[in-house]
Parts: structure tokens; sequence; C-alpha cells
């Protein structure tokens, strides 16, 4: 890498750390600056991007040589008001170069994340990556890296199902509404209790555009309270109605949630066949996610009625994450791809300097040689002898970044490396001058 | 021209086979250049099959219908015909692999087994009975597209209630989109019909002054396929305005969908072996 810079990973995810340390560990966007302030004072530091999501809390930096991890880490997190034990302790992963760009591919690919495949973390990242740029200039590297990652999180989503069907209950219940509507604004829910489940699922309908809710409650105020509550001083979309209007209520909606705490079934056959005989065969999705249950075993027999419950989510959601597991290795896949993308950026920015010293060198030979011919002949023969010898360089330099780029090992390509810049380095006369020793070979991907 | 014939009984089968792969594709894959393939395909495959049977009937100059091959090529055609308009309305091509299944096999048999002129009744000469004809296909296409996404529905329907959630729980349209598909297909099959019988009637009578008496008086607007037809049609009517102003929906409007194509095509049997009519379509020879 450029000047010898390095990846380092600091970071806790959902599967180390227990919510409390999580939610400890998190950096809210207005202490990121403060952080990248606090780093940017440690030696050998050149760039960070904290991302900090519900699940994980990761810094990855970008540092020369100089940057000592441990110390500067730790300093700079205490700095920023941090508590650095948590991300030195059990629950922490430290990764560098070629592990960490692995890792953040993976986790802008969601496959780090705690729902296989789920999309909000490649916009957390792209966030992430933002605001770390607002703050300060990122290196090559760690820009480099985060391109690729979202390069490689877009490709794993478009290239396999990894994304498809949902992996949480609340998910699974709208995608099982979906297999009877399909467009839900143009249908309206009823809402059998006002507890906080049946809150929960009634927001999650509205945010994915139910065309209407009815609230119905043995207690009316707290059903007027959480219709006011849903609708959030925004017009009209929730209405509560009182407890006897829940027979005629089954009429006018086509999704039903019941969530109350009743030891006795509230949703009869009788009233859904009522119901059903005004519906005239419109199909009633009914969702009864109340321990105990809410609607009557025999309410399932009634034509056009579907009654499901949390075991049938469940499985949904199961079979969903089993089908989102077999996208793995296609996954993986295509994660390796990019990183060998990233991994040959990275050699050729190590060939760079050196090739940079052989065509300076190259270039200085040549217009020794033009300003000889000028002298002696004209500008016309100096010209194509100029335009000659520029074919030349180009020639000479691709054959030599081939040889260079297929060097069968490190080892060699140093050597090779070590050879250029003693032959053609300037102040440094090829003949007079010891062989520099070649780098260290190092750990990047 | 009849080397562009050749090419097309070559191509066309090839071009249906490569619409149906695209639209299993899409039936698995769900991608968005599945779709996109299967959209092009279909639009290439369509007009293909257009330009093919204008060459014929400008060639032969009757309508590709003298053999039962013929028949099933052009039947192939109409199908994709009707399926183009449903899908465009409601765009949905996740059961497309059904249709275009379908209309490949039919295609493939018509162009295996293709005689090079078959002998054609100078009826098919006639544009009145041209023109009938191609409206009774297009209107029987609909109706038969109706009853395949009525059967879909049902289907849906009973793994929902199972609850088993496997592939076709996975890849296929809501029940409601597979019902507008279903009433789609018979809102464009009904009016067909209405034009196909419309026709008839008034080509009945243009040829009736053409033929000697005695055979005209075989020409009866209470031929029986007439009066069946017209029932079908009266059926598919109060069907459809069950479902636009009673609101018919779900199982049973289905169902009815279901049963009444399965009628029409049990009436339709019977009536052609059992019953005489002057009304055989011809390909032996009807009028």
């Amino acid at each position: 890498m450029a000047g010898h810079a390095g990846l380092h990973l600091w970071g806790i995810d959902h599967r180390l750390a227990p919510t409390e340390v999580r939610e400890r560990a998190h950096i809210a966007p207005e202490r990121v600056g403060e952080l990248l302030a606090a780093l940017s004072r440690e030696p050998g530091f050149v760039s960070a991007v904290p991302v900090s999501t519900c699940n994980r809390t990761e810094i990855y930096v970008e540092a020369l040589p100089g940057f000592a991890p441990f110390d500067s880490m730790t300093r700079s997190l205490a700095g920023a008001g941090l508590d650095p034990s948590l991300f030195t302790g059990e629950h922490a992963v430290r990764l560098t170069d070629g592990e960490a760009v692995h890792r953040l591919y993976r986790v802008s690919a969601g496959l780090e994340s705690m729902m296989l495949g789920e999309p909000q973390i490649s916009g957390q990242l792209k966030d992430a990556y933002r605001l770390a740029k607002e703050h300060h200039e990122l290196g090559p590297v760690l820009m480099r890296a985060f391109q690729g990652a979202f390069r490689a999180g877009k490709r794993v989503r478009t290239e396999t199902k990894i994304g498809e069907g949902a992996v949480s209950v609340a998910f699974a219940a709208v995608e099982l509404a979906r297999k009877f509507f399909a467009d839900l604004p143009r249908h309206r829910a009823l809402l059998v209790g006002a507890g906080e489940t049946g809150a929960l699922a009634a927001r999650h309908f509205l945010q994915q555009g139910i065309g209407g809710l009815i609230v119905v409650n043995r207690s009316p105020e707290r059903a007027r309270a959480l219709a006011d509550d849903l609708n959030g001083g925004k017009g009209e979309l929730v209405r509560a109605r009182p407890w006897e209007d829940l027979p005629a209520a089954l009429a006018d909606v086509d999704v039903v949630l019941s969530t109350t705490g009743s030891l006795e079934p509230v949703i009869l056959p009788e009233m859904v066949r009522a119901a059903m005989r005004r519906r005239r065969g419109r199909p009633l999705y009914v969702l009864d996610i109340a321990v105990p249950r809410d609607v009557h075993p025999d309410v399932a027999r009634v034509d056009e009625t579907y009654v499901f419950g949390l075991d049938d989510l469940d499985e949904i959601v199961q079979a969903n994450l089993a089908a989102r597991r077999k996208q793995l290795p296609g996954a993986e896949r295509i994660i390796e791809e990019e990183l060998a993308e990233f991994r040959a950026w990275i050699g050729e920015m190590d060939l760079r300097p050196s090739v940079a010293e052989f065509r300076a060198y190259l270039e200085d030979l040549k217009e020794k040689q033009v300003g000889y011919v000028r002298r002696r002949q004209s500008d016309e023969v100096a010209a194509a002898v100029d335009a000659s010898l520029q074919q030349f360089i180009k020639k000479v330099l691709g054959r030599s970044m081939e040889s260079l780029k297929s060097a069968e090992s490190e080892q060699e390509r140093l050597q090779h490396l070590a050879t250029l810049h003693r032959l053609f380095a300037p102040q440094t006369p090829p003949t007079s001058q010891e062989p520099r020793e070649p780098r260290e070979p190092h750990d990047h991907p | 021209m009849r080397l562009a014939l050749t090419v097309g009984e070559v191509l066309l089968p090839l071009l249906y086979l490569l619409l149906f792969v695209a639209y299993l594709w899409v039936f698995y894959e769900n991608r968005r250049f599945a779709h996109g393939w299967a959209r092009r395909l279909l639009a290439t495959t369509v007009v293909a099959h257009l330009a093919a049977s204008v060459i014929h009937a400008l060639v032969h100059r009757h309508l590709p219908m003298a053999s039962p091959l013929e028949f099933l090529s052009l039947l192939a055609l109409s199908l994709l015909l009707i399926y183009v308009v449903v899908e465009r309305r409601l765009r949905v091509r996740e059961t497309g692999f059904l249709v275009t299944g379908v209309a490949f096999l039919l295609q493939f048999v018509a162009s295996a087994f293709s005689v090079a002129e078959p002998a054609a009744n100078p009826l098919l000469e006639d544009p009145g009975y041209a023109g009938h004809a191609v409206l009774v296909l297009l209107a029987y296409t609909a109706l038969s597209l109706s009853f395949l996404y009525a059967v879909l529905y049902l289907v849906l329907a009973r793994q929902l209630a199972r609850k088993t959630f496997g592939l076709l729980f996975r890849r296929l349209p809501p029940l409601e989109v597979l019902e507008r598909m279903s009433v789609g297909a018979a809102k464009l099959g009904v009016p067909l019909l209405f034009g196909a019988l419309a026709l008839g009637h008034l080509w009945l009578y243009d040829l009736a002054d053409k033929l000697d008496p005695e055979t005209a008086r075989s020409l009866t607007p209470f031929d029986p396929k007439i009066l069946a037809s017209w029932l079908i049609f009266l059926v598919y009517l109060v069907g459809l305005a069950g479902h636009r102003w009673w609101g018919w929906r779900g199982r049973r409007m289905n169902m009815l969908a279901i049963l009444t194509y399965l009628a029409v095509v049990l009436a339709m049997g019977a009536i052609h072996h059992f019953i005489p009519s002057f009304h055989n379509f011809s390909l032996r020879g009807g009028v």
C-alpha cells in the first residue's frame, strides 16, 4: 500500500456483544467528529470511518506504520468519551488489512447482519462513509475499500436472491397479506385490541401503506388513544370504533389483526359468517397473534376466511431464512471477486512509485536524445524521433508492469521492484549505489 | 416468399422455445433482466408469427387454417396475442411460463408435422369467413386463459388455506391479481365472441345469396353451435356484470369461471359429435 498504509478494524457486533454492550459502544453521529479529531492527533493516522448501527459499532482506520493501534485507539476512544474497554474486551473484534476489508465487504452485503441479507446496512454504511468524509479527507485505501464494499453489496443483492422473502415476523405478516392483495393502499385493516403488540403490528402495516385502520378495544378510551397516537396528528387514517362494532367492522376490512389479552376467543364463526355474507366472497385475511388465541378455530372453516397465527409466520420466516442461506456460496464468490480486484489495486499501488522512477529515467534519456537530434538535424526529424521514442517507452513500461504483476511470489515481486529502484531511482547512480533492502512483505489483501 | 415461409417454420418453434425458457426463468428467478428478456422475446415472437401468417395468407391466398396443424399454429399465435394484452394490463409475468409452454407445444407440433400445401376449403378464401373464424379463435382463447387463471387462483387459495408455503406460494402473484387476470381475459373474450357471432350472422346471409337454394336452406341462425355460443356469451356477460356491479369475488367467482368454461367445452364437444350442424369449421368441408 502507498507508504505502507494499512487498515485496522476495531468493533463489536450482535454476535459477540449483548444489547447493553452495543448500546454503550454506540457512536452517535454528533460524536463522530470528536473521535476523528482525537484520532487525527495520533502519529501515523490517515483517516477513519466509524460505523454505528443498533447491531454493530465498527471503526475502520487507515494508518501508516507509525500508528500504534492499541495505544492510539484506546486514547482516541477515551478522548471521544467512549469506553475503550468495550473495544478491547471479550466482546470485541480487532482485524487488520485483508481480514478487515473482507469483513467490511461482508458487512456491506448483509452477510454479517442479524437478519441475513437485510438491505438497511448498505444505507447505514453509506451514511457513515459520507459523515466521515464531511469531517476529514479519506485516505486512498479506505476510500477504495468502501467503494469496493458498496459495489460488492450491490452485486450480492442483485446477482443473488439473498434479500428475498421476509425474515422477521412483522414483515412475514405483510408478505402474507400481499399474497392476497396486490395493493395494500386499496385495503383496510382492523386491529382488535389496543395493547403494545397490536400497536406494533398496526404501525408496521401503516408503514407498509395499508389504506386505513380501524381499532376496536373493550376500553374505548384506549382505542381512541391508540388511534390518535397512530395518526400522529396527521389525518384520519386510523379510526377507533366501539367494541360492539366488531362484527360489523369485519365486513368493512380485508385484514384483521387480533391481539387482545382475552382468555376466550373474541372472533367467533357466526360473527365471521355474517360478515362474509356481506362481503360477497371477498377474502378475509385474519392474523391471530394473541396468546391464548383470539380467533375461534372454526373460523378457519368459514368460506373465504384465511386464519394465520404466529407459528405460521415463523414458518414463513424460517423458510425464507433457509432460502437466503442457500445463496451464501454465490454471495461469497462475488465478495471474493471484488476482494481480488481490491488486492490487484493494492498490488499496483506498490508498483507505482518504482515504475514512475523508471518512466522518469526513460523520459530523461529520451529528452537528451531528442535534443541531440534537434541540434544535429532538424526540428522535423527531432519530432519524429520523439514520437518514436515515446512509443518505445510506452511499450517498455507496459511490458515491465506486466512482468511485475505476474511475479510468482511476493518475494519475487519485491526483488523486481528493488532492482528497478536500484537501476533507475533519481540521485542514485545505478553503478555506485548499494541495493536497497526490499520492503518487508505485509499481509495486505 | 416461399423461402420466408420455410424459414419461418424452422424459426417459429425455436422462438417459442426461447420464449418459454425466458418465462420459466422469470418464474424461478424473478430478476429484472429476466423480465426484460421475456418482454422482448414475447414482442419478437408475436411480430414474427404475425408476419409469417400474413406471408402465408398472401402466398396461399387463404387463412392459415387449411389443416389441423395450421389451426394449431394459429391457436398458438392467438394465445400469445391475448396473453400480451393481459400481461400489459397487469404487468405480471410470473404465470407466463404456462401460456408460453402451451403455445410452444402447439407450435412445435404444427411445425414438426406440417405438410407442404394442404388442400384448402374455398371458404377460407372468403374474407367474411376469415374474420369470423379469427374472432371465434381469439374469443375462445381468451376464455381459455380466463379458465387457466381461475384454476391458478384456486391452487393458490388452497395453498394458503392449507398453509403450504412452497414454491407456488412464493412465486405466484396475489389472489387479487390472479382474479383480475381471469376477469381481464374474460373481458376480452366476451366482446370478441359477440363480434364473432355478429360477423357470422352477417356473413351467413351474404353466403346464402351465393349458394343454391337447397344448400342455402341448411344455413340457419338456429344452428345448435350458434345457439350454444349465444348462451355462452350471455353466461359470461352475467358473470362479468356480477363482478362489476354485484361485487362477486373470490373462490366462488373463480369456481364459476371454471365451471362455465368446462360446460362450454363439454357442450361444444357434444354438439360437434352428436348433433347435426352446418358448423363444423369446414376443415372437412362443412357447407
